[in-house]
């Protein structure tokens, strides 16, 4: 029914009345003569709709039956065109809008990257800039598997990429590569040795042949665990040990903390630039200017316009100058301790892959401005460290 | 009698005396092969079909569209009749 009805719209259509005479006899006539008449109405307000060019053609079969038409009402397009017959302008207006965009149509104007995890869409973007493929540019000159072939081999990172142009949307699918996981070669003869110097508390070998003992004291790099093992036969052979070596452990750490300190705070001033971005040209919207000073952060913010998911080639670009001002202060006594405690923390978090820390001795010096902290850890640890054997 | 029957050995058009006509409930009639309207108003529709009268009876008739060989009868139909 509704395309019934926008067809009707398109073609115009005359409601018309029938007057006098005969109505069953004109309608008769009418729908004989090709016409097609519909929502007709009986005596004694005869009447139908008919296409708008037909109307002019029931006239004879109106004579013919003695009846008189007249047109109540006209609906859809040709009439609405019709008042615009005496307005060139607007004709020229719709010709110029339509030859616009079948130009803007055959040009891209919007790409969207999908699928990128740890590579930034921007790096893409500015790769695919680069190859051919930007705002603005012709779509029958874009190669997309030859693109994408070039930006593969320019990250390797990529392990698939395919460019999909569609009206004026290039869609950018990428697949990024899976990290091999690093494969501990366990086949290569090798001995255990001291990563570090102290005493063990408990030895668990599961291939090699162990030379020390629970309670023995090691330095760094002494043998621990040996890689040749003998056979009851006489025999021997070079094997990957492997071993779960704990010992007790001293660390030392020193750290310094200065008290006097800087920092940068916003003093509140701003300036703000605006661009309107528009199909790839960069229109200002305000008239600010970059600050010349140094004591400016910038950040900057683009924000997309999209209409129904689609990426519209209209965004407004702000950057937002904030000027600061450098304040210096002091440490107090306890915030310099609490900061070198928490330093300490993490140099034994970052030398020690396992472990736990069994006791601490700390010790505190104050040289003028700054905070030297000393801290001697007694640490439970796995010293147990391959060292591969080399064979000519 | 001859004659007819080798003309028209089945019957058939004692059975099709209207063309093809299709009645939704007693709300729409569509006729195919309708050839005139011959009366017209609320109560009554009288129309031409393949040389025979057909008169429609019912309340609030109305025809919703006129070709040269077909025609919608809608309202709330009583009766179908098939004259001479």
């Amino acid at each position: 029914m509704l395309s019934l009805n926008l067809t009707r719209w398109v073609i115009g259509s005359v409601r018309f009345s029938v007057i006098g005479g005969s109505p069953e006899r004109f309608f008769s006539l009418s729908a004989r003569s090709g016409a097609y008449l519909w929502d007709i109405a009986g005596a004694p307000d005869a009447g139908a709709c008919v296409a708008a060019r037909r109307y002019r053609y029931l006239r004879k079969n109106a004579r013919r039956s003695g009846c008189r038409l007249r047109v109540r009402e006209r609906h859809g397009l040709p009439f609405l065109l019709a008042g615009t017959r005496h307005h060139p302008g607007m004709w020229a207006g719709a010709a110029a809008f339509l030859a616009v965009l079948y130009v803007l149509s055959m040009q891209v104007w919007c790409i969207r990257i999908a699928g990128c995890e740890t590579v930034p869409p921007a790096k893409i973007e500015a790769a695919l800039a680069a190859g051919g493929l930007s705002q603005g540019v012709w779509r029958k000159n874009i190669a997309p598997e030859k693109l994408a072939q070039q930006i593969l081999l320019q990250f390797p990172e990529l392990r698939w990429m395919s460019i999909n142009p569609r009206g004026s949307v290039a869609e950018v699918e990428v697949r990024e590569k899976t990290e091999k996981p690093q494969i501990a070669d366990q086949q290569a003869a090798c001995n255990i040795k001291a990563a570090a110097t102290g005493q063990i508390l408990s030895i668990y070998v599961s291939a090699g042949t162990p030379v020390v003992r629970k309670g023995d004291a090691v330095v760094a790099g002494q043998l621990l665990v040996s890689g040749v093992t003998a056979d009851p036969a006489g025999g021997s052979a070079l094997v990957h040990a492997s071993a779960q070596i704990m010992a007790e452990t001293v660390r030392d750490v020193t750290v310094k903390i200065g008290l006097n300190r800087r920092r940068y705070e916003l003093t509140g001033r701003a300036v703000v630039r605006r661009n309107l971005d528009l199909m790839g040209a960069v229109i200002p919207l305000t008239l600010q200017t970059q600050p010349k000073e140094d004591n400016y952060e910038m950040s900057c913010e683009k924000a997309d316009v999209s209409l129904f998911g689609t990426m519209l080639p209209v965004g407004i670009y702000t950057e937002r100058w904030e000027e600061t001002r450098p304040v210096d202060y002091v440490l107090t006594r306890e915030q310099a301790l609490a900061m070198a405690k928490e330093e300490i923390k993490s140099q034994v978090l970052d030398r020690m892959e396992s472990g736990t820390v069994l006791s601490e001795t700390d010790d505190e010096k104050w040289s003028g401005g700054t905070l030297i902290y000393s801290a001697s850890l007694n640490c439970r640890e796995n010293i147990a460290e391959e060292s591969e054997i080399f064979i000519k | 009698m001859t004659l007819r029957k080798r003309r028209d050995p089945f019957g058939f058009s004692e059975l099709n005396l209207v063309g093809h006509m299709e009645i939704n409930g007693n709300r729409e009639a569509v006729v195919d092969g309708c050839s005139g309207v011959l009366e017209y108003n609320s109560q009554t529709v009288r129309i031409v079909a393949r040389g025979r009268t057909v008169r429609f009876t019912g309340r609030g008739l109305t025809i919703r569209c006129l070709t040269a060989d077909a025609l919608v009868v809608a309202g709330f139909i009583t009766s179908i009749e098939f004259l001479n």
